[in-house]
């Protein structure tokens, strides 16, 4: 996993630190302001192409909310009745004036508003993933600490026993073990539904904990295995490691303090880039628990053919993706004070 | 669609799992002989009626609805604007209470509602209400509000709202309504069982409240009140301690949750999460659920499957295709492999737990796979696309019968459509045959037998004015024997014609966890739609409150 980050600029040794501040906060604004401005364009391009995927779907919301039995007349009526009439251009258009307005439009189904329906379920799927990837991350780290202290050790085969079997289980099928098995038979934890923190911070915890597990143990296998071999490569082949052991820094040290703080780039981009598929994973789950978050709500606006619902949600797992790679970048240069963004003058 | 699909992918996951966990832990089940034992024994008194305790007041029920059908009510659950209304009958029940409810033996019973009576020939409908029912915001339950929901859901989108040619409808003093029709409907009241009319919205609360708000917690006269509604999620009710009927409702709070499929809700019901589970429908899963010590009981369904010809385009325009389809169909054979023979063949639109049922119908082409291929033969080849609504049960039963008519020589192409590719299909005007079910608890409320065989139906196979004729006779009169008779010769000449072969009504079973009684949820109810409807009025615990 070697680490490649776009745009980088080290700055040339012997500039006083004061300057230094100054001009590398100059250009990580600039980088940023850049960075937001491409969000622009793929953000257009993610609602355009979300409301044409829906529009060339068969049926319609009224179709979808009124039923099998109802007639095409019927469902003429109250296609006009939600607007559905109107040509899609138009639809489109007035959706993104909404937006560039603050409004992401009124649900077709239950006539709420995108943003209220969105902001109620924002919070559970970002518990919900936040929670999944903190415990993922804190248990990989030390796994893959162990494997890589010693490799083909008994800690490196029972991490890789570890990471085949959950790499190996899709996270729907490992929710089902694990509910029949904490749920059902031991009964310490809730097979599906949710609490809010703010009603039973306990009861919130032990809802989250099946969820968070289904989704989060095939990333921590994923991370560790990632982990692990970056360790490992770096340990084997870089100079500064060599340095260090020569310095009588022992191999824990080394690891600790040198590998893994290099190994930290290449798992924040894993991390970053993960989190489409995370936000996938959590639609399924939130499926199978019955969580009321962003992925549950999308399914049933995608089920009710609710093209507003569908649209904002997607944009809103757009705006999550697109801020958590900005997010990686910057964190480069916080974990490296070497790492520059575009000082143009280097 | 898609949320379908989740299910459906996990869903063969999920059987397979539970199914191998259920035999996996074949050992714990059967190292406790007795429980199991006595698990199987109550089961099988399930089927035809727990012996109840006397009732007990208090304690909270929660109940599981499937989230593709019942647990989904995305519209809210005013009556008016509820798209969804004839799935959340247990919902809408509980807030509004019901103007009629049928009960365990099959007869209509007035609630809300105390007296009907037909006048002008059934041109006339004059309904009287209850006294002293008040709606949960305190204002009174008359005459003026029930004109108000009328008149109200006769404009609603839901497929829900009553299918009347209404004249006029008025308030005659406080507490009768008067209903005038352009024709007679002899099915009105019979028909409010699937409406929307049989609940009713508090018009004060409606204006007070605003369309929005009204949606998401609606103020009715019912058992129940609303605490709070997360739609499709959650909804929490709680006693209306001003309910008319006195002691009534037993249990002080009811919570309905929506779950994924039949699997999760066993899961569920197993985690102690849950009590009752409405309309599982999986019958590969029963066995699952008696072995979880879970009371199961069958509720009669009312709406046979029908293998739906269209008439109207080839081949099926051609009565000799129509009639090597009936010749090669073997219910029975079906009913025996893929139910265990659970369930009873019809030959006509009504079943068992209908009004109007017709064991036997005169005329009804029988399984004859001699005839069938000598049909084929004739006609140089028999070629069918046949389409359904995708789902499991429907899956294995579509393979079923083109393994069935491929021995007849009929070559079969199976379609599985969403909802939505299911009403493309029947737009077409050249679709061939269809998977479906047709009939109701009164044949033409609901999807009966005019949605499945009346010309002006979008989706019906059949254009023969005596058909429509014979429908308009049965539901037209007000006189039982009458209305019988025209749908015994409707049956009749829907299988002298060869219309479409009817097949056997799939049940729905209403689960219950040890200690959980109702009618409905322990007891048999015919469905009016899809699951019985269940009276949680009456409903309660005698344990682990």
């Amino acid at each position: 996993m070697s680490t490649s980050v776009p745009q980088l600029r080290v700055p040339l040794a012997g500039r006083r630190s004061g300057r230094l501040t100054r001009a590398a906060r100059a250009p990580l604004a600039r980088f940023i302001g850049r960075r937001l401005l491409m969000v622009i364009p793929v953000l257009w391009g993610v609602s355009f192409f979300t409301f044409v995927a829906m529009n060339a779907l068969p049926g319609s919301a009224a179709q979808s909310l009124l039923g099998p039995n109802a007639t095409p007349q019927e469902v003429a009526r109250f296609e006009a009745q939600l607007g559905l009439d109107q040509p899609f251009f138009e639809r489109y258009w007035d959706w993104l004036t909404g937006v560039l307005h603050g409004d992401l439009g009124t649900s077709l189904a239950s006539g709420a508003s995108v943003s209220s329906i969105l902001l109620d379920a924002l919070p559970v799927t970002a518990e919900l993933i936040l929670v999944a990837i903190v415990v993922a991350l804190l248990v990989a780290i030390p796994l893959a600490l162990l494997a890589a202290r010693r490799p083909n050790g008994i800690a490196d085969r029972a991490g890789l026993f570890l990471s085949m079997v959950g790499l190996s289980i899709a996270n729907y099928v490992l929710a089902l073990v694990l509910v029949y098995i904490f749920a059902v038979k031991l009964r310490w934890l809730p097979a599906m539904g949710w609490t809010t923190p703010g009603e039973d911070l306990g009861q919130n915890l032990r809802c989250l904990v099946l969820p968070a597990v289904s989704i989060g143990l095939p990333l921590l296998c994923f991370y560790t295995r990632l982990l692990r071999a970056d360790l490992l490569e770096q340990m084997q082949g870089e100079d500064y490691v060599v340095t260090a052991r020569a310095k009588g820094a022992g191999p824990w040290r080394v690891l600790v303090h040198h590998a893994l703080r290099n190994s930290t780039f290449g798992l924040i981009t894993i991390v970053a880039l993960n989190l489409g598929t995370l936000l996938g994973g959590a639609v399924i789950v939130e499926q199978i628990f019955q969580i009321p978050g962003v992925g549950r709500a999308m399914l049933s606006a995608i089920d009710n053919r609710d093209i507003p619902v569908v649209t904002g949600a997607v944009l809103v797992f757009a705006v999550i993706v697109v801020l958590a790679n900005l997010v990686a970048d910057i964190l480069y240069s916080v974990l490296d004070p070497r790492i520059r963004y575009g000082d143009a003058r280097t | 669609m898609l949320v379908r699909l989740v299910k459906y992918v996990t869903a063969g996951a999920v059987a397979v799992l539970l199914l191998a966990f259920v035999s996996a832990c074949g050992g714990s089940s059967s190292s406790s002989s007795t429980s199991a034992g006595s698990a199987a024994s109550r089961n099988d008194e399930d089927v035809n009626g727990v012996q109840a305790p006397a009732p007990q007041s208090g304690g909270s029920l929660t109940v599981l609805l499937e989230a593709s059908y019942s647990g989904a009510w995305p519209t809210g659950l005013d009556p008016a604007t509820n798209t969804t209304g004839g799935a959340n009958q247990s919902q809408m029940n509980a807030i509004f209470g019901q103007l009629f409810q049928l009960t365990e033996d099959g007869k209509l019973k007035p609630d809300l509602a105390t007296d009907y009576k037909f006048e002008d020939g059934g041109k006339s409908v004059l309904i009287t209400l209850r006294d002293g029912v008040t709606f949960t915001d305190g204002t009174t339950l008359n005459a003026e509000a029930f004109v108000w929901n009328i008149k109200r859901d006769m404009d609603s989108p839901c497929t829900c709202k009553p299918l009347w040619q209404l004249k006029d409808v008025s308030a005659v003093d406080d507490h009768t309504v008067r209903i005038d029709l352009k024709s007679p409907n002899g099915a009105l009241i019979n028909g409010m069982l699937v409406s929307n009319v049989n609940w009713l919205a508090s018009p004060t609360a409606f204006k007070k409240m605003g369309p929005q708000q009204f949606k998401m917690k609606p103020v009715g006269a019912g058992p129940f009140k609303v605490v709070s509604d997360k739609l499709s999620n959650e909804l929490v009710l709680e006693r209306n301690p001003d309910y008319w009927e006195k002691g009534r409702p037993y249990l002080d709070k009811l919570t309905f949750r929506s779950t994924a499929n039949d699997e999760s809700a066993l899961q569920a019901l197993q985690a102690g999460q849950a009590q009752v589970y409405e309309g599982m429908s999986t019958p590969s899963l029963l066995d699952a659920y008696k072995n979880a010590g879970l009371t199961v009981t069958k509720e009669p369904s009312t709406s046979p499957y029908v293998i739906q010809l269209n008439t109207k385009a080839p081949p099926f325009d051609d009565k000799r295709a129509r009639e090597a389809i009936y010749a090669a169909t073997n219910s029975q054979l079906i009913v025996e492999k893929l139910f265990d023979n659970a369930e009873t063949v019809v030959q006509s639109f009504t079943a068992p737990g209908g009004l109007f049922y017709q064991k036997d119908v005169s005329g009804y082409p029988p399984y004859d796979l001699d005839k069938a291929k000598q049909l084929v033969k004739e006609l140089g080849g028999l070629k069918v696309d046949f389409f359904t609504l995708q789902s499991p049960v429907n899956t294995s039963f579509m393979k079923a019968l083109q393994t069935m008519w491929q021995q007849a020589g009929i070559e079969t192409t199976i379609h599985l459509y969403t909802l939505n590719g299911l009403i493309q299909e029947f737009q077409k005007p050249n679709w061939q045959a269809a998977l479906q079910t047709a009939g109701a608890w009164d044949p033409p409320a609901g999807v009966g037998v005019s949605f499945r065989f009346n010309s002006t139906s979008p989706y019906s196979g059949v254009k023969d004015p005596k058909v429509d004729d014979l429908i308009n006779q049965g539901q037209g009169s007000v006189d039982p024997a009458e209305r019988k008779q025209a749908y015994d010769e409707l049956g009749a000449y829907i299988a002298q014609n060869a219309y479409a072969p009817f097949l056997f009504p799939l049940s729905s079973y209403s689960i219950a966890t040890d200690g959980v009684y109702g009618p409905g949820i322990t007891t048999q109810i015919p469905t009016v739609a899809v699951d019985a409807p269940i009276q949680y009025q009456d409903a309660f615990r005698t344990s682990g409150q």
